[in-house]
């Protein structure tokens, strides 16, 4: 029986505090069966999460924040909040660990070739951003987009995520990198202000350009219209949601709006999708 | 398929020779009520059930609680080889449910195999309902108590003889020794039909219905129709077409089960943020009327209420779903919004 919520055995093979404030892991996930392995990466796209399982912990719905040329490895960037996260915070390399995925349909990558991209990211949420940018940078895909320009903010410096990769992308020729941070810090090299507002700033153009936002729910809120502004049409504006979630393949009911499934629709979705949807985010 | 008959005393006798073969659930009396149970012989069967059983037959495929996994440092599918059922006397409202949630349940990509594997072992069986209960609205939502399309046999009583409709192949099994049934019983059968039909509400104009509810979204409607909801979840627990589950971990047991779960609850839709997508239970019965008669529309161009009436019957304080959708019918709702 193929059971769809039977979890793959995992272990982990790596943690990295990403944050000053420790709030913040990745944990990079190895499979403990070859086959596992195989029907994964066979399926990832980008844009895609997983339900990790603690068992006692019970499951809980984590975007994927690796590229698949990056190794046999699945790294999950988690934010401490309640039961789950709490536990697996409390996890070391070594430990087992359940995964069932990759779910949900990730980013249309190949609708997108020969556009540029606008990627704005902040918070945890903007691990599949991260995902989706090194996937793209590879040599084998980089030439199939434009234009990369990447807008990530977080409170303070010490939030920042991937620190080492977001240095290096700075230094890359072929990518614009703008980091933003919410107040004045000593030594800061990049913008100061909120993503919307320095969103606004930078202004960039919307021509064949596929925008592709991904972040706490009031950075969203206040973004969206900014780029309606600056004339991004709805269709061209990409975003992922988070919805409460149990089953992460559309039976259980729980991510339900309107007629849509996240977990099984989304978690991407267009804002002129979105649109279309009750308003009940 | 074939058009069978058989009288009242044959037909009482066919479980005894079914239960050779299968295990079969009909309704048997269980303390005050009636309830889709294993039989162990035919004589505990009710023939003549008034009213749906309270507990509906969704049950028999997507138990209250179900153990999906048993841990032993990793999780284990639990392997159940399914015996061969016989889902005998439901009427066509809960077998039209049972079909409503296969669309949710059975997808390609990720079949539930738990339902699947029950419902490829059991053969539906239904009964007509020729004297609805007064909370019956089958007609009004798409149905018939008389319907064929669901089952994989209907059994339709006339004056003391019984009409045998084989559906599907995997229903003529238990039918095949019975003779074909003649013309003039078929048209008693007709006129009956047309008789009960007759006396049961009319069709909800679904597109109407459909379109005014989701300009009601927005409205102050819901407020007003959900003022005296106590957030039981009786309406969705016994509803026959509602399939929300959690998924939860029994430690001392060491197993991961699936219990039954409904969107009436306050905590259902809670994040860890605190946030809650439907904090009041104005959004949370907006959420169960509106994925009846709004969104199972849009997904399989059908109303996902099957009108069984348990909802109605059953929630102590009298909502009721099919004044609800009747109010949505007569209200205008565009600039109402809020
Ligand atoms: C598609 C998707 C991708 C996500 N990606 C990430 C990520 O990359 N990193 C990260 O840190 N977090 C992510 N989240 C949010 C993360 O799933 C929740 O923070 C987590 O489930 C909280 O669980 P908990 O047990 O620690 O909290 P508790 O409050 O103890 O949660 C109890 C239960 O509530 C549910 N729940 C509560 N809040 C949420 C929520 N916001 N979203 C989904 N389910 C919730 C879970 O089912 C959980 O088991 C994502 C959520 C979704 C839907
Ligand atoms: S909504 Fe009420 S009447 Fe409709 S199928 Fe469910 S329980 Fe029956
Ligand atoms: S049965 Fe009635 S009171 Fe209970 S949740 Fe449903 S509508 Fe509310
Ligand atoms: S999480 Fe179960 S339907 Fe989406």
């Amino acid at each position: 029986m193929k059971n769809c919520y039977e979890p793959f055995p995992m272990h982990i093979e790596r943690v990295v505090v990403e944050t000053t404030d420790a709030t913040l892991k990745s944990f990079e996930l190895t499979f403990d069966r070859k086959e596992d392995c195989a029907e994964f990466f066979e399926k990832y796209n980008p844009g895609q999460f997983c339900q990790l399982s603690i068992f006692g912990k019970g499951e809980a719905p984590i975007g994927i924040a690796s590229a698949a040329w990056e190794g046999n490895f699945v790294r999950f960037t988690v934010q401490k909040m309640g039961k789950f996260t709490s536990a697996i915070h409390a996890m070391r390399a070594g430990d087992p660990i359940g995964m069932r995925g990759p779910l949900g349909n990730g980013f249309p990558l190949g609708d997108w070739k020969g556009l540029h991209l606008l990627v704005i990211g902040g918070g945890c949420a903007f691990s599949t951003l991260y995902a989706m940018t090194k996937h793209i940078l590879h040599p084998s895909h980089r030439a199939e987009y434009g234009e990369i320009t990447a807008l990530y903010g977080t409170r303070n410096s010490g939030l920042c995520l991937y620190k080492p990769v977001i240095e290096e992308w700075h230094n890359r020729d072929d990518m614009v990198v703008h980091q933003a941070i919410d107040v004045p810090e000593e030594n800061w090299k990049y913008h100061v202000g909120f993503v919307p507002a320095v969103l606004e700033e930078i202004a960039p153009s919307p021509r064949n350009t596929v925008a592709v936002l991904c972040g706490p729910p009031a950075m969203t809120k206040f973004t969206l219209p900014v780029l309606t502004k600056l004339a991004f049409p709805p269709e061209r504006i990409y975003t992922s949601l988070e919805k409460r979630m149990k089953c992460g393949v559309g039976h259980c009911g729980r991510c339900n709006i309107g007629h849509k499934y996240v977990c099984k629709d989304g978690p991407v979705f267009t804002l002129k999708e979105l649109q279309e949807l009750p308003n009940e985010i | 398929m074939p058009t069978k008959w058989i009288s009242r005393k044959d037909l009482k006798k066919l479980p005894d020779q079914w239960l050779k073969q299968y295990d079969v659930y009909a309704p048997i009396q269980n303390g005050h009520e009636l309830a889709f149970q294993l039989v162990k012989e035919s004589a505990q069967i009710v023939w003549d059930v008034p009213s749906n059983p309270r507990y509906p037959a969704k049950s028999l495929f997507l138990p209250q609680s179900e153990v999906l996994m048993s841990y032993d440092g990793i999780l284990h599918s639990v392997e159940k080889v399914e015996r061969p059922k016989v889902l005998f006397g439901l009427h066509p409202c809960d077998a039209r449910a049972i079909r409503l949630l296969d669309h949710a349940l059975v997808d390609e990509q990720n079949p539930d195999e738990y339902w699947k594997s029950k419902r490829q072992s059991t053969i539906i069986v239904s009964t007509a309902c020729i004297s609805p209960d007064e909370s019956c609205f089958c007609t009004a939502v798409g149905g018939s108590p008389f319907n064929t399309a669901d089952s994989d046999a209907l059994i339709v009583e006339v004056e003391d003889e019984f009409c045998v409709y084989v559906l599907t192949e995997k229903g003529g099994v238990l039918f095949s020794k019975l003779p074909d049934a003649e013309d003039a019983q078929r048209e008693k059968v007709e006129k009956l039909t047309k008789k009960v039909e007759a006396g049961m509400p009319k069709a909800f104009p679904k597109k109407k219905l459909h379109d005014n509810l989701l300009a009601s979204f927005e409205t102050d409607f819901w407020k007003e129709v959900s003022q005296s909801c106590l957030g039981c979840g009786v309406c969705t627990f016994l509803c026959p077409s509602c399939f929300c589950f959690d998924i939860a971990d029994e430690t001392v047991r060491k197993e991961r089960v699936r219990n039954w779960d409904s969107c009436m609850f306050r905590t259902y839709s809670l994040e860890a943020s605190g946030h809650n997508p439907r904090p009041t239970k104005m959004e949370r019965t907006r959420q169960r009327v509106m994925h009846k008669f709004v969104y199972w529309v849009d997904l399989v161009g059908e109303i996902g209420c099957t009108g069984c009436g348990r909802c109605v019957k059953y929630c102590p304080v009298n909502i009721d779903i099919r004044a609800i959708a009747q109010d949505a019918l007569h209200r205008e709702f565009e600039g109402m919004k809020k």
